[in-house]
């Protein structure tokens, strides 16, 4: 099976690699991308998620065969440059959200999709879209920072 | 480099390498409160002025989300009058070790582990001294260099001025010829706190802006030249051993090259001194984590279970702690003041409840992850861990590496909570490098970390209070738990006449450890809901019911880890705070309810309230507040931000973290299975006040977290009129 995605704009060509292996694993090992992180491995924590055709994703659950013709986005590809961060990442920055930051870009890449589907969530929307667990328990300064990322979205 | 150049002798010594001064101090160990820790050790830190007058820092302290890789370079580039958005950050930290005259390995500079919410006071005096040190060599540089007497000269960012002429010079400048002077202890003096213009002001994360840009920070990021990845298959069962495994199907895996037994090993656990069980397993050597995976899937193994633990069954065993903390059997009494029977009877009523609290998981966020690099004499260890000179240490004692010939790159840990400082993720991927003769990445997945759990202990408290004339006279905490010790000097010990505390003895394998703030939360949960539910009994308010306890203020004598005393106005006044701002006396209307509870330890002071709603059995978190005394604040914003996520770490492990033990095997041994707080159960805000005051600066990463199950009982009981003594609270109400 011949398959063709892209991963932040290029354009990925897998071959000899295992078309079982979930994308986490096949961006974190194989293209050295490690921004994305491994929590579980089951879907449960985000700590994962990336953006496939513009949705949340958590990527520990999506087998490589499963990706022929997707436009997959990581946390490593979130902004546009190092010096022009994407709203959320500067909203993170502006509130100093992470604790020990693990989570947090599965965190960011949530909110971003929450975010680009709603402009202005409210809180209840925010807990509901974004499930994503902190142990740290940054959770305060997260709702806080989505709603800051959205007022950087109006400006 | 650097490091060959110290000599014990001088108290600093500092070179001109690759075209910046690098500084390298060793300072005698300070005075800190009385603790079990070591106490001679030296320190360094390595800055780096460049000739643009840029500094590079490297931040001396383990980093778990703790802040203390920001709060460590405050308090230097204080002292240095640094200008903090001159300094970059070097991301890594090395470890430097020294072996004292009796041959034991110790920190050669800063103490740089964390844990015990004490690397603040660790360094407090060390960071400063090496910050004001170097500034002094500054300014005796610009002396010369001036013409103008020391006394003329002051400095301001990265910059030392002769404010008589306007003449000014940059550290940039006076690098390499400050770099070659000697100055000596007496020389130096630290700032008075009302100069400080960095300590004490908002500092944010330094590593923030690659946090959010994902970059490669943790431990499970790490990459090293030809190593091999490898995923155990763990005994799941404490006590168990391997019985058979497919090892032609895990080699036929695609990239897999090796299949390695470890062997199960029982020590003396280093936290609670009880025996402790490191797991059997199968390492799958493969060339690519994923293959790794595939091959321990392939193994099919089984495993066989003779030893005791076998028969371990968490709830059973919390079954049997109400029999032992409710029969009369002799127990070890650590506290027995006054006569605590006589008051009994004498009193006008008792209240006698037992309180519950299960095995809590760490469940910390990144996965367990080592590399270890065990070459002929010398060794490679790359990973996150609390305490890095275990590292060094368990490479000396398990693969016969000298440990001054084991470097150390400590990453950013997703998150410690006390579970880094174990050292089973760290020794078994030494033996397995030594085993393989090749550099290894042992990778762990979830299910091995909280089934390997070395969890906050299942604790069973009886309390019992005795009131006469609307006052508590007398005290008895009986407790039986999971193995470790009791914090029985926290309030509200030294509050009442008569007061006796006991702990029941009782052998089980489930293992424990530190779990941020250990048994602090047991504690706090008890005693806190006991003196409020009197306080309703008795008809006061809470709050002035504590107050009248801990007033007028007084200084009472600590007997626990971390302090010497305890001072009760001091907790008064966070009490006093938390409550100010979550304008106590308003009426909340009905279904809604505030609850209040306090805690001492580690030196610092932390109390909160919060509000819920109890309505048709479902309850919901709204606000919190909460007020901490740490002493010199040093970077409020993260004093904020541990408040918020300590509390709610506090509230979540109340509300959900239980691990169940069957047969000697973790049940819940996966996120989903075992619940964790999410945003939606999260109150909306905790809003913090910090306590100004001249004391010594003290921790924050386990103060906030113990009063938090008490308060939200508290605040249950005052929406619903439904006390709740048994943890987690999620199974009482729909949460
Ligand atoms: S690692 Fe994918 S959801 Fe946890
Ligand atoms: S910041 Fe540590 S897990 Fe979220």
């Amino acid at each position: 099976m011949t398959i063709k995605f892209k991963i932040n704009g290029r354009t990925i060509d897998p071959t000899n690699v295992d078309m079982e292996m979930p994308l986490l694993w096949f961006l974190r090992e194989t293209q050295k991308l490690k921004g994305t992180k491994f929590g579980c491995g089951i879907g449960q924590c985000g700590a994962c998620t990336v953006h496939i055709d513009g949705e949340a994703v958590r990527s520990c659950t999506i087998p490589l065969a499963s990706l022929n013709g997707k436009d997959i986005r990581t946390i490593e590809g979130l902004a546009k440059s190092d010096n022009d961060l994407h709203p959320v990442q500067q909203a993170w920055i502006e509130i100093d959200t992470p604790q020990c930051g693990y989570c947090q870009s599965g965190q960011i890449m949530a909110a971003a999709a929450l975010l680009a589907k709603n402009k202005n969530p409210t809180d209840e929307e925010i807990d509901k879209s974004m499930t994503n667990i902190c142990r740290c328990a940054s959770y305060t300064r997260i709702r806080k920072a989505v709603h800051q990322a959205a007022k950087f979205y109006e400006a | 480099m650097q490091r060959s150049t110290i000599s014990r002798r001088h108290f600093l010594k500092s070179s001109f390498l690759s075209g910046a001064w690098v500084l390298s101090l060793n300072l005698p160990m300070a005075a800190q409160a009385k603790t079990k820790q070591p106490s001679t050790t030296g320190w360094s830190l390595y800055v780096r002025v460049h000739k643009n007058n840029q500094v590079t820092m490297e931040s001396p302290v383990m980093e778990m989300g703790q802040f203390m890789r920001t709060t460590g370079p405050m308090m230097f580039a204080e002292e240095m009058d640094l200008d903090w958005q001159s300094i970059t950050f070097i991301r890594d930290t090395r470890l430097h070790l020294k072996r004292d005259d009796e041959g034991k390995i110790d920190f050669r500079y800063v103490k740089a582990n964390t844990g015990g919410s004490h690397s603040v006071r660790w360094t407090w005096e060390y960071l400063r001294k090496a910050g004001a040190a170097a500034r002094q060599m500054l300014i005796q540089e610009a002396s010369e260099k001036l013409g103008v007497p020391i006394e003329e000269l002051s400095t301001t960012r990265n910059t030392v001025v002769h404010s008589k002429t306007g003449r000014t010079i940059t550290y940039g400048d006076l690098a390499e010829g400050a770099s070659q002077r000697q100055i000596n202890e007496s020389q130096i003096t630290l700032k008075n706190k009302n100069a400080f213009s960095i300590i004490g002001t908002d500092k944010r994360n330094i590593d923030l802006k690659d946090i959010v840009t994902g970059k490669p920070l943790f431990g499970i990021d790490a990459e090293y030249p030809n190593c091999k990845q490898a995923v155990i298959a763990r005994a799941p069962a404490i006590g168990a051993q391997i019985a058979s495994y497919d090892k032609k199907a895990a080699l036929a895996v695609p990239g897999v090259q090796q299949v390695v037994e470890m062997s199960s090993q029982e020590e003396t656990h280093w936290f609670n001194g009880n025996v402790q069980i490191l797991a059997a397993g199968i390492a799958v050597v493969a060339d690519n984590l994923w293959a790794a995976m595939k091959g321990k899937a392939a193994l099919n193994a089984t495993w066989k279970n003779t030893h005791d633990a076998a028969k371990e069954n968490s709830e059973e065993r919390i079954k049997k702690f109400y029999d032992l903390v409710t029969d009369d059997s002799p127990a070890e009494r650590s506290k027995d003041v006054g006569n605590v029977d006589e008051a009994f009877s004498n009193a006008d009523f008792t209240v006698e409840r037992i309180y519950e609290k299960p095995l809590h998981a760490h469940a910390l966020m990144e996965p367990f992850n080592c590399i270890a690099d065990i070459r002929d004499d010398s060794a490679t260890i790359i990973t996150g861990h609390q305490n890095p000179k275990a590292i060094a240490e368990e490479a000396e004692k398990y693969a016969g590496i000298d440990a001054l010939k084991v470097e150390v790159i400590s990453k950013r840990m997703g998150g410690g909570f006390g579970r880094r400082y174990e050292r089973d993720f760290v020794r078994e991927a030494i033996l397995l490098s030594k085993k393989i003769a090749q550099p290894v990445k042992v990778t762990w997945m979830r299910e091995d970390e909280i089934e390997r759990g070395m969890h906050d202990p299942a604790c069973v408290a009886r309390v019992k209070a005795g009131v006469k004339d609307g006052k508590i006279t007398s005290w008895f905490y009986r407790q039986a738990q999971t193995k470790a010790g009791i914090q029985d000097s926290c309030f509200p010990e030294g509050l009442f006449e008569n007061f006796r505390v006991e702990r029941c003895s009782n052998e089980t394998f489930i293992p424990a450890g530190p779990w941020r703030g250990p048994q602090h939360p047991a504690w706090a949960f008890a005693n806190e809901s006991m003196i409020d539910e009197i306080a309703y009994k008795l008809d006061k308010d809470p709050l002035e019911f504590r107050l009248d306890l801990l007033l007028p203020a007084r200084e009472l004598p600590y007997t626990n880890w971390g302090a010497t005393i305890k001072d009760s106005g001091r907790m008064a006044i966070c009490f006093q705070e938390a409550a100010k701002m979550a304008d106590w006396k308003r009426k909340r209307p009905k279904g809604r309810g505030i609850g209040i509870a306090g805690h001492v330890c580690h030196g610092s002071y932390a109390a909160f309230v919060i509000e819920v709603s109890v309505i048709d059995e479902r309850l919901q978190l709204h606000e919190a507040w909460g007020a901490i005394d740490c002493g010199l604040a040093i970077n409020p914003n993260h004093i904020r931000s541990q408040m918020e996520g300590g509390f709610i770490d506090g509230l979540n492990a109340a509300l959900f973290n239980k691990v169940k033990v069957e047969d000697g095997k973790v049940t819940n041994n996966q996120f989903g299975l075992l619940r964790m707080g999410k945003l939606e159960d999260a109150p909306i805000e905790v809003h913090t006040t910090i306590i100004s005051n001249d004391h010594e600066p003290t921790g924050v990463g386990e103060p906030p977290t113990a009063p938090a199950a008490a308060a939200l009982a508290n605040a249950i009981f005052a929406a619903s009129g439904k006390r709740l003594y048994r943890q987690p609270f999620a199974e009482s109400f729909q949460v």
